[in-house]
């Protein structure tokens, strides 16, 4: 297939690369021309606008970090919905909002063309392998058509629906899930250190019983022992913007979440501190100020 | 079959785990001497070799190491400090270890009783369900005097899969079975609504199940709470509602008595209280997932 590639981050490289090791004709753009070198090195076509890669592609990937950065590629006069031709697909593999997610679908259908949402789940390293969860939602029609580039990018691929939302919903209902176990995490271990307990303990019963296997406990439980919140996986500000997201897509669906909202609050609580570029782990030294603990 | 370092244990509480607790000690060929307020809960275990003792006192009577699992605070405060309790009754260099889930409060004040008559006293709560403790798989979290803790020692190897220490006095073991709770009851909340969400955006919620359990969360807690939330089998009860607040309330006085704030505690109390209130205390406490979603309008 003739697809196209926007936002080669260090997750959009990886999911790149794939697409073309799977013998697909791929063209690639991104605002940083230096981002595409070795792309063009591999034989990749190399586009030097949005308009110019989009007029001959029957799927554009988008993988882009900010909401504002997909509006202004897909909305803008050379954007995606003015360049892509009609029954051509747009990909949406970034975390965005459902607000996005609503406005590309209804742009894109009076161009005459498709939305798939398809967020992902994993880590640059995963992106580079191919071992991504993917989380697909949009038209069946589409989907199948997008089904070679999911087996490519994923180890599995969770479909959500026929509508790009779903996805979304999933995806950002995952990230409030992790965000709640950290905060509850956070507050255990100021709870134990308070009775004068070691906090590995705790970590020990935690991931030795009920939560055995489950990265997020074991990973960030094991940086909140250590308190090495410097070695940054996901930062306290890149967790507020994706919680931001979340409270929005709570608001719109009118579901009260009252354990995300103590998430953003205690997140808040770190940035405020200074503790906004550490990884997110670093809300137990915010519960723990909160405790008299720090 | 007798062992060569065998004790003369004594075991007080005779419920669904108190019960299963003692045909593993009995089958390490330990002596095992039980009692239980309502009568007639130690036929099988005589059976298999236990004495039926008619008081706390002859349950006590010539034995090293005395267990208490009983329901509650007050209960344990009944068998520990009342006329023919525990402490009247413990023998001359005897350990009362406590495995049931209590209060760090009542922990406190019954390690404080104990401390006054010269007694030792730890506390071992556990973690599973009665099938675990039949087999002899739970989790141990101990804590108490070292000297103490070495005595039970042969008795949490056949009772239990994995003893965690928890330090040397019996309330840092509560503090982190309580903590651990705290955190599973906190997972519990936090799928309930995220199942809330994808519902209102159109999701089955099989295929929030599977992405979570297959990522991030690929674990006990969320593959067997989430399954009940999918399924929402909330009669066929591991935990009840009622329970979990009981368990919040201890966690949440804990909390209290440290200064510690716990908001994601605060958000799921509420939550496990106004199920009880819409008459799902007697359901699995998954049903939190249910109250979430009357929340949300989707009920």
């Amino acid at each position: 297939m003739r697809v196209g590639f926007i936002g080669l981050g260090r997750m959009g490289k990886g999911m790149a690369h794939r697409i073309h090791g799977g013998g697909h004709d791929l063209a690639v753009y991104d605002v940083l021309p230096e981002a595409t070198a070795e792309f063009g090195a591999a034989g990749c076509g190399v586009a030097r606008s949005v308009a110019e890669l989009c007029g001959d592609r029957e799927i554009v990937i988008t993988m882009l970090a900010e909401e504002t950065a997909v509006h202004e590629v897909a909305f803008g006069p050379s954007g995606m919905c003015a360049s892509m031709p009609a029954g051509a697909i747009h990909m949406a593999c970034g975390t965005y909002g459902v607000g996005t997610i609503r406005a590309l679908e209804s742009a894109h259908a009076k161009a005459r063309q498709f939305l798939v949402a398809a967020p992902v789940l994993g880590r640059p390293d995963l992106a580079a392998a191919g071992q991504l969860g993917m989380v697909p939602a949009g038209p069946d029609e589409a989907l199948r058509r997008c089904e070679p580039l999911f087996q490519l990018m994923s180890r599995r691929t969770f479909y959500a629906g026929p509508k790009p939302e779903s996805a979304t919903a999933i995806k950002l209902a995952n990230n409030a899930v992790l965000g709640c176990a950290i905060t509850a995490m956070a507050e255990g271990f100021s709870l134990v250190r308070k009775f004068g307990v070691d906090p590995r303990v705790l970590y020990d019963v935690m991931t030795e019983g009920l939560f055995a296997g489950a990265v997020a406990y074991v990973g960030y439980g094991k940086t909140m022992v250590e308190e090495t919140y410097d070695r940054v996986g996901s930062p306290v500000t890149i967790g507020l913007k994706d919680a931001s997201l979340i409270a929005a897509a709570a608001e719109i669906a009118r579901v009260p979440m009252p354990s995300h909202n103590v998430y953003i609050e205690r997140l808040l609580g770190a940035a405020a501190h200074g503790d906004g570029g550490l990884d997110q782990a670093v809300l137990a030294r915010e519960q723990a100020r909160r405790s008299g603990l720090a | 079959m007798k062992n060569a370092h065998a004790l003369n244990v004594g075991l007080i509480g005779l419920g669904r785990m108190g019960r299963g607790m003692a045909g593993r000690i009995l089958g390490g060929g330990h002596d095992l001497a039980v009692y239980n307020r309502t009568p007639g809960k130690d036929t099988d275990l005589i059976k298999e070799g236990a004495l039926s003792a008619p008081s706390i006192a002859a349950a006590c009577e010539g034995r090293e190491v005395v267990i208490t699992m009983v329901t509650d605070d007050a209960a344990l405060r009944e068998v520990t400090l009342s006329a023919g309790g525990v402490r009247k009754s413990l023998a001359n260099g005897a350990v009362h270890l406590t495995m049931g889930t209590h209060s760090i409060a009542c922990i406190q004040q019954i390690a404080a009783a104990h401390a006054e008559s010269n007694q030792t006293f730890a506390a071992a709560p556990v973690l599973g369900r009665p099938d675990l403790a039949a087999n002899g798989q739970l989790g141990i979290v101990a804590a108490g005097p070292r000297q103490a803790l070495q005595k039970c020692e042969p008795l949490f190897q056949v009772m239990g899969r994995r003893t965690f220490l928890a330090g040397d006095r019996p309330e840092h073991a509560m503090a982190a079975k309580l903590a651990n709770n705290f955190v599973l009851g906190c997972a519990i909340q936090a799928m309930a609504e995220g199942f809330s969400l994808v519902r209102k955006y159109g999701v089955a919620p099989q295929v929030f199940y599977e992405v979570m359990t297959e990522s991030l969360f690929a674990a006990p807690a969320y593959k067997v709470y989430g399954k009940i939330m999918v399924d929402e089998a909330y009669d066929k009860v591991g935990f009840t509602t009622l329970l979990g607040l009981k368990d919040f309330n201890l966690i949440m006085a804990a909390a209290e008595q440290a200064r510690v704030p716990l908001p994601s505690g605060n958000a799921f109390r509420d939550r496990l209280l106004s199920a009880v209130a819409h008459g799902d205390g007697e359901k699995d406490w998954a049903v939190v997932a249910r109250e979430q979603s009357r929340a949300s309008g989707l009920e």
